[in-house]
C-alpha cells in the first residue's frame, strides 16, 4: 500500500507549482533540500503562497504535509524493510480497528443518550404521580378521621352540636352541602404569530391567580357561604398565588379548568353574571376565547379544609398533655404510621 | 482492501463487546469522532496521492484524538469549552471537505 505509487505524479502541495519545471520523479527530494530555506516560517510553502491567509491555507491544502515528508525520506533512503512494513501494517490495521470502535461506540453513545433523559423524566412523572396519590388518600384518612371526631365531639356536646356545626361549616372546618353556583374558568388558546405559527408571549386569554382571586371575592360578595377551587376549600387563611406559571390555592397546585363552587343563596348566580366581574369575564371570553361560565346548582358539597392548625393557643392542661390534648393529637399518632410506611 | 476489513472488524468489535464510555470522557466522545475522520481521510487522501505512510498514519490518529481532546478538556476548564469545541469542529471538517474533495477528484476526475 505505501509503495507503487511513491513517486508522486499528482503534486499535493504549491511547492510543485514552482518546481514544475522538475520532472515529477524528483520532486519528493528536491523538497526536503528545499525544507531549510523555509523552515523558519514553519511550514515547507513556496514563497508566494506564503502571504495566503490561515483559513484559505486549509481550504487548500488539507493534506498533513507529514505524507509527503515521509515519501520524500522513502525516496531518499529507500523502501523500509520488511520488519518495518510489517510493523506498519499491524499499526495500521490497529488504528483502523480502533476507528471503527470509536464510530461504533460514539454511535451507541448518541442513541443511548436519548432514552436516558425519556427514562428519567419517566421516572420522575411517576414519582410525582405515586406522591400524589399518596397525598390524596392520606388527606382522605385525614376527612375521615375528622368526620369522626366530630361525631364523638358531638355526642359528648349535645344540644349545642348544631351550633357547633355552623360554626365549623362557615369556618371552612367541616364540609358543607347544599345549593349554590359553579363557575368554570379556563385560558382561552394562546394566540399565535400568524407568520411562524409559534406562540406569542403575551397570553391575554391565560388565566391567572388574580382572576381566580377576584371570582372568589365576589362570590363572597354575593353571599357565599362556602367556597371551593378545584376541591381546593377556602378559608379565612386561604391563599391563591402564583407560583411560575401554576396556581396555588394553600400550597396545593391546581390545573385547569378551574372549577369554583359555592354554597349560597339562590340569587348568587344572578348576581355574579350581573357584577362588574361577570362582565368583564364575559368581555375577555368575547375578546381572548376565555372559557367563563356561571350556573346555579341545587346540590353541592364542599369538603373540608385542612386543618390549619392551632398557632397561639395551647391546651390548659399542659402537664398531662400526652393523654388530655385528645383532639389535636390522637389525630396526628394515627396519621403518622401511612405517612412514614412508604 | 485490509483497511475496509479491519474498520469492519472494530465495528464488529464496538457492536459485541458494546464498551461504556466513562461519563468523564463522554463529552470528548464526539469530537475524537471528528478528529479519528480527519485522520482517516487523509490517509485515503494519501493513498490515491500514493503517499502513503503508516507511521504517518497511525501517529496523525493517535495525536488528532489527543490534541481534539485535550483542547476541549482545556476549554471545559476555561469555561469555553463549547466554543473551543465547535472551533476544533470547523478547523476538521474543513479538513475533511478538502481531503473528500481530493478523493472525489482522484475517484471521479471531477
Amino acid at each position: 500500500m505505501s509503495d507503487g505509487g511513491s513517486g508522486p505524479t499528482r503534486p499535493t502541495r504549491p511547492s510543485g507549482s514552482t518546481e514544475s519545471s522538475e520532472s515529477s520523479g524528483s520532486t519528493g527530494p528536491t523538497r526536503s533540500t528545499r525544507r531549510p530555506e523555509t523552515g523558519l516560517l514553519g511550514d515547507p510553502m513556496s514563497a508566494p503562497e506564503q502571504s495566503v491567509d490561515f483559513l484559505t491555507e486549509l481550504f487548500r491544502h488539507p493534506l498533513d504535509a507529514g505524507y509527503s515528508d515521509a515519501a520524500a525520506a522513502r525516496e531518499r533512503i529507500g523502501e523500509p524493510t520488511v520488519r518495518l512494513r510489517r510493523s506498519g501494517f499491524v499499526l495500521r490495521t490497529l488504528t483502523l480497528v480502533a476507528t471503527g470502535l470509536l464510530l461504533v461506540v460514539a454511535y451507541q453513545q448518541t442513541v443511548a443518550a436519548e432514552p436516558e433523559a425519556a427514562k428519567t423524566r419517566a421516572s420522575l412523572v411517576q414519582d410525582v404521580t405515586a406522591r400524589q396519590a399518596e397525598t390524596d388518600a392520606q388527606q382522605r384518612q385525614a376527612e375521615a378521621l375528622r368526620n369522626e371526631a366530630a361525631k364523638l365531639r358531638d355526642a359528648i356536646v349535645g344540644p349545642n352540636a348544631s351550633a357547633l356545626d355552623q360554626a365549623e361549616a362557615r369556618t371552612g372546618l367541616g364540609a358543607v352541602t347544599g345549593a349554590g353556583a359553579v363557575v368554570t374558568l379556563a385560558s382561552g388558546p394562546a394566540p399565535t404569530n400568524p407568520v411562524t405559527g409559534q406562540e406569542q408571549a403575551n397570553d391575554q386569554g391565560h388565566i391567572v391567580d388574580f382572576d381566580l382571586q377576584v371570582i372568589s371575592n365576589e362570590l363572597w360578595r354575593d353571599g357565599a357561604e362556602a367556597i371551593s377551587i378545584n376541591g381546593q376549600r377556602l378559608i379565612a387563611t386561604s391563599t391563591i398565588r402564583a407560583a411560575g406559571s401554576a396556581i396555588l390555592v394553600d400550597l396545593a397546585p391546581l390545573s385547569e379548568p378551574y372549577v369554583i363552587q359555592a354554597v349560597g343563596p339562590p340569587t348568587m348566580t344572578g348576581a355574579l353574571t350581573k357584577s362588574a366581574v361577570g362582565n368583564f369575564y364575559d368581555y375577555l371570553a368575547t375578546t381572548y376565547g376565555v372559557h367563563f361560565s356561571v350556573r346555579s346548582t341545587s346540590d353541592l358539597t364542599l369538603p373540608a379544609a385542612a386543618d390549619p392548625g392551632l398557632r397561639y393557643a395551647t391546651p390548659l392542661t399542659a402537664p398531662s398533655a400526652p393523654t388530655t390534648r385528645s383532639p389535636a393529637t390522637t389525630e396526628s399518632p394515627r396519621s403518622t404510621p401511612p405517612e412514614g410506611g412508604p | 482492501m485490509y483497511a475496509v476489513l479491519a474498520m469492519i472488524a472494530g465495528i464488529a468489535l464496538g457492536v459485541i463487546l458494546e464498551p461504556t464510555v466513562p461519563v468523564a470522557l463522554q463529552p470528548y466522545l464526539p469530537i475524537a469522532v471528528v478528529a479519528a475522520l480527519d485522520a482517516v481521510f487523509g490517509g485515503i487522501r494519501a493513498r490515491l496521492d500514493g503517499i502513503f505512510d503508516d507511521k504517518q498514519f497511525v501517529i496523525s490518529f493517535v495525536s488528532n484524538v489527543l490534541v481534539a481532546a485535550l483542547i476541549v478538556y482545556l476549554g471545559d476548564q476555561l469555561g469555553v469549552g463549547g466554543q473551543l469545541s465547535t472551533g476544533v469542529v470547523v478547523v476538521l471538517g474543513v479538513r475533511i471537505f478538502g481531503n473528500v474533495a481530493a478523493i472525489r477528484r482522484h475517484l471521479f476526475k471531477a
